[in-house]
């Protein structure tokens, strides 16, 4: 078995893997948290913490989700607020999981709705043994306005916010990003100014996942209606990298700390966004449909990356992808590459022609007693759908051409990997 | 409880059906498309199905096919639209008879009523026998605005869908239902007469203005050497008796060899096996590799128990005892059973029918067709060309198309 040191220190807490549970259903009592930890999970950000006036009233059903032919769960909808437990009993099982487990992570996050709430709840939670405070700014189907993701759109309300935690608290504070805003980074400068020192994003993407047909009411149907609510798992997944390099290509915020979340299911989605700038990361959905077993191939699979990558501590990884996202008009266009179609892959299925004369710019034509396509390279832009929408990979990335009156040398322009979207264990150690 | 002859194996839930869906490549110009004979489209039907319009599925199956339900559980599917699938060339083809299963089977569930008679022409035509290759010659002729008179032998429509394949292959329940849906087209069928015995020929050429005759090969071949040996039951009259009686035969022995490879051999031996029948031995003419029968089906014979020997001719019997020569060696098998089950064949009762047959049949292709009678046609088993289901469904199309262009009717697309 591999053994790498995936260990992340963060906001001045060290964190023995960055895999933590989201403030979510997923950790939402002591047995639950203690499951997650016991399963190697690295932190856990305990469901969000609300003032004892607060009561919540959950509707029921609460969950629905996006599918796509026979894949369950490629969006997940979620209409669950805050913890509904009393507050007490929380805070002793947080007590209890800081006692047990001293050198695992436990975060708190809370959502009040006045300052005198946050700061209320951040002492509370202070004394409850919280290693941090994640503040919740953006959950999309609170009952109130005062709180949730209206309160993570304002940026003045953040700020105010923020200064009230820091007035309960000494510990480092996350706050909890919503992306159902054009720019985080108004925001986020607000809650730096008024003291947050690292952020969590994303949050769920405000959405009606389906219709139903007959009763023509969004689904859940809570007795013939429904309500916009937080959409999570893989559909959501490059929403939240687009918000981490949007905050981390922002001037002054280049090594901003953050906390990456949305629909992380694999060690290659937790590579991405640790690439993205994440330092750790959280995680539900996934969870939620499949446990906390997967933290082992979470785990285990970013250890093998970093061996392929010959990356010793997991912290350098942290961000390299960032330079690498620039604005398209910063982009080379002076070339095209063209498709080249392994023969002895081909099936013969078609799909490459279907698409690149219904998609693209009919470049492939199709030999009806050979059943192949053929390539007509005057009118090939190189835009490779032929070789996204191939069931075989047989269409790879092949003779790179400078457009013509351009400078260049094509033997010097990256093309990147041979497969064009699929990283893949036996090609992952070779030079592209 | 149902008996292990009485059920058939499990088909597609919603989930598991797009999982099925969803391995197809959904090719250009797909290959299963081009390889059925009765032009079934399964690209166009398992495309509906992964964008999720199963009534759109099931009008593509029955639009062409009147016994699609029928089709989806016997077809030797292996042998035409997933031999063809692009899909075998990475893993294995599209379990498209599966798929077919599940939207016709939605399409019962909801009822569906997707073909229509059409305005009546004032014509009729008479067809004899009530098999597959006559159900969709009728329904095709019914929706051109024929009226159809069928004339059946038997106390039940369906030939040997009704009296030959067994149940677990092909619950009843699915033969009737589509019977039922070519009856509420208003085809009318007469149970129990014998054209030639009960009523003539002459007879429905009189009252019709065409006749199509429809009745299939259901009379045994026999080998010389068994004609009179009492151990000995034609493959027919035992599924049949199965069939009829659902299974519950009181005179199985616990020995039985059945002699042919055939699909015919193969429903004999499983339904030996689902009957409990601890020792089936197959005798067959044909070597492994040259085997009649579908490879799926020589499969799953043998994955129950049934021996099968290959590449033995049958060289004398007395009584229950009967000796093989293999064809190319010099080598000799005697086997002693409780029963023999011959299954070498079958070909045409066509007594009283005035039917010039050649070798049990018509050819076809060049007559299209015609028999010496210019008012009478013939399709199914009796014309030339394979004998499967599909293949007669093919045929009954064709034939109903024949008669409506030479009785000038309206195309009706």
């Amino acid at each position: 078995m591999i053994k790498k040191d995936l260990s992340v220190d963060f906001l001045g807490v060290h964190f023995e893997n960055p895999f933590c549970l989201s403030s979510s259903p997923v950790g939402n009592c002591y047995e639950m948290c203690k499951n997650a930890y016991d399963a190697g999970w690295g932190g856990i950000v305990y469901k969000t913490l609300s003032p004892e006036h607060f009561k919540i009233d959950e509707v029921s059903p609460r969950f629905d989700e996006l599918t796509k032919e026979d894949t369950p769960f490629v969006g997940f909808k979620n209409m669950e607020q805050l913890s509904e437990h009393p507050l007490d009993q929380d805070l002793a099982d947080m007590r209890r999981l800081k006692e047990e487990y001293p050198e695992k992570v436990l975060i708190a996050s809370i959502m009040g709705e006045t300052p005198e709430d946050w700061t209320n709840l951040a002492k509370l939670v202070t004394e409850a043994g919280a290693d941090m405070i994640e503040l919740n700014f953006s959950c999309p189907q609170m009952t109130s306005h005062t709180m949730g993701s209206d309160v993570g759109t304002n940026p003045e309300l953040c700020k105010s916010n923020c200064e009230a935690v820091k007035r309960g608290t000494s510990l480092p504070v996350l706050a909890k990003m919503t992306p159902n805003i054009t720019s985080m980074v108004p925001v986020v400068k607000a809650c730096l100014e008024g003291g947050a020192d690292g952020f969590s994003s994303i949050n769920t993407v405000k959405s009606i996942v389906d219709v139903d047909l007959k009763k023509k009411v969004g689904l859940p149907n809570i007795d013939g209606k429904s309500s916009v609510s937080g959409l999570s798992g893989k559909a959501v997944k490059p929403i939240a990298l687009r918000f981490l390099q949007q905050l981390r290509s922002a001037a002054g915020l280049e090594q901003l700390p953050i906390s990456g979340i949305g629909g992380i299911e694999t060690w290659e989605d937790a590579a991405e966004f640790i690439l993205m700038g994440a330092t750790t990361l959280q995680v539900t959905t996934a969870i939620m449909q499949y446990g906390y077993r997967i933290i082992d191939d979470l785990t285990n699979g970013l250890m093998h990356y970093m061996e392929e990558q010959h990356v010793d501590h997991l912290q350098d990884l942290v961000g390299l992808a960032n330079k690498n996202i620039v604005p398209t008009n910063q982009l080379n266009r002076n070339y095209k590459v063209y498709p080249k179609i392994d023969w002895d892959k081909c099936i013969g299925c078609g799909r490459c022609f279907v698409s690149c004369q219904d998609g693209a710019h009919q470049a492939l034509t199709w030999d009806d007693d050979k059943r192949l396509p053929v390539f007509d390279k005057s009118k090939c832009v190189g835009c490779q759908l032929c070789a996204l929408v191939c069931p075989v990979g047989a269409i790879k990335l092949g003779v790179v051409e400078m457009k013509p009156g351009r400078k260049g040398n094509p033997d010097e322009i990256d093309v990147g990997s041979q497969r064009l979207h699929r990283y893949h264990p036996a090609t992952a150690t070779q030079e592209n | 409880m149902t008996s292990k002859y009485e059920t058939e194996p499990k088909g597609y839930t919603m989930t598991t059906v797009m999982q099925e869906a969803a391995r197809c490549l959904l090719c250009h110009d797909a290959p299963c498309s081009q390889a059925c004979p009765a032009h079934t489209n399964p690209a166009k039907f398992i495309r509906s199905v992964r964008f999720r319009n199963i009534k759109g599925a099931a009008e593509t199956i029955r639009e062409n096919n009147a016994l699609g339900s029928i089709c989806a559980r016997v077809c030797p599917t292996e042998r035409y639209c997933e031999k063809a699938c692009t899909r075998a060339k990475i893993d294995g083809p599209i379990d498209i008879g599966g798929i077919q299963r599940y939207v016709t089977d939605m399409e019962r569930k909801l009822n569906m009523k997707i073909l229509k008679a059409g305005e009546p022409n004032g014509m009729s035509v008479a067809i004899v026998g009530s098999g597959p290759s006559a159900l969709q010659a009728a329904t095709t002729l019914l929706q051109k605005g024929y009226a159809v008179d069928i004339y059946e032998k038997n106390a039940k429509a369906g030939g040997y869908l009704t009296y030959g394949i067994p149940e677990y292959r092909l619950p009843q329940e699915i033969v009737d239902y589509e019977v039922q849906r070519i009856l509420d087209l208003g085809a009318h069928i007469t149970y129990n007469t014998t054209v030639g015995k009960d009523i003539s020929m002459d007879n429905l050429k009189a009252n019709h203005n065409a006749v199509i005759v429809a009745i299939g090969t259901s009379k045994a071949k026999m080998l010389p050497m068994f004609e009179h040996n009492i151990c000995t039951e034609s493959a027919i009259s035992f599924l049949a008796r199965a069939k009829e009686n659902n299974g519950k035969l009181d005179d199985l022995p616990k020995n039985v060899l059945v002699i042919g490879g055939g699909d015919v051999a193969m429903d004999v031996v499983t339904t030996l096996k689902k009957l409990d029948v601890p020792y089936v031995t197959d005798v067959v003419y044909e070597q492994f590799d040259e085997f009649k029968a579908s490879k799926k089906e020589l499969a799953g014979a043998q994955a129950m128990g049934v021996t099968i020997v290959d590449g033995y001719v049958p060289k004398e019997v007395h009584q229950n005892r009967a000796t093989f020569k293999h064809r190319k060696i010099d080598s000799e098998l005697t086997i002693t059973a409780d029963k023999i089950i011959l299954a070498v064949g079958q070909k045409a009762d066509a007594e009283g029918l005035d039917l010039d047959l050649q070798h049990n049949e018509i050819p076809f292709r060049e007559a299209r067709f015609r028999t010496k009678d210019p008012k009478v046609f013939a399709t199914g088993d009796i014309v030339d060309g394979d004998k499967t289901v599909v293949v007669a469904v093919q045929k009954g199309k064709e034939v109903a198309e024949e008669i409506d262009r030479l009785l000038g009717g309206q195309e009706n697309d």
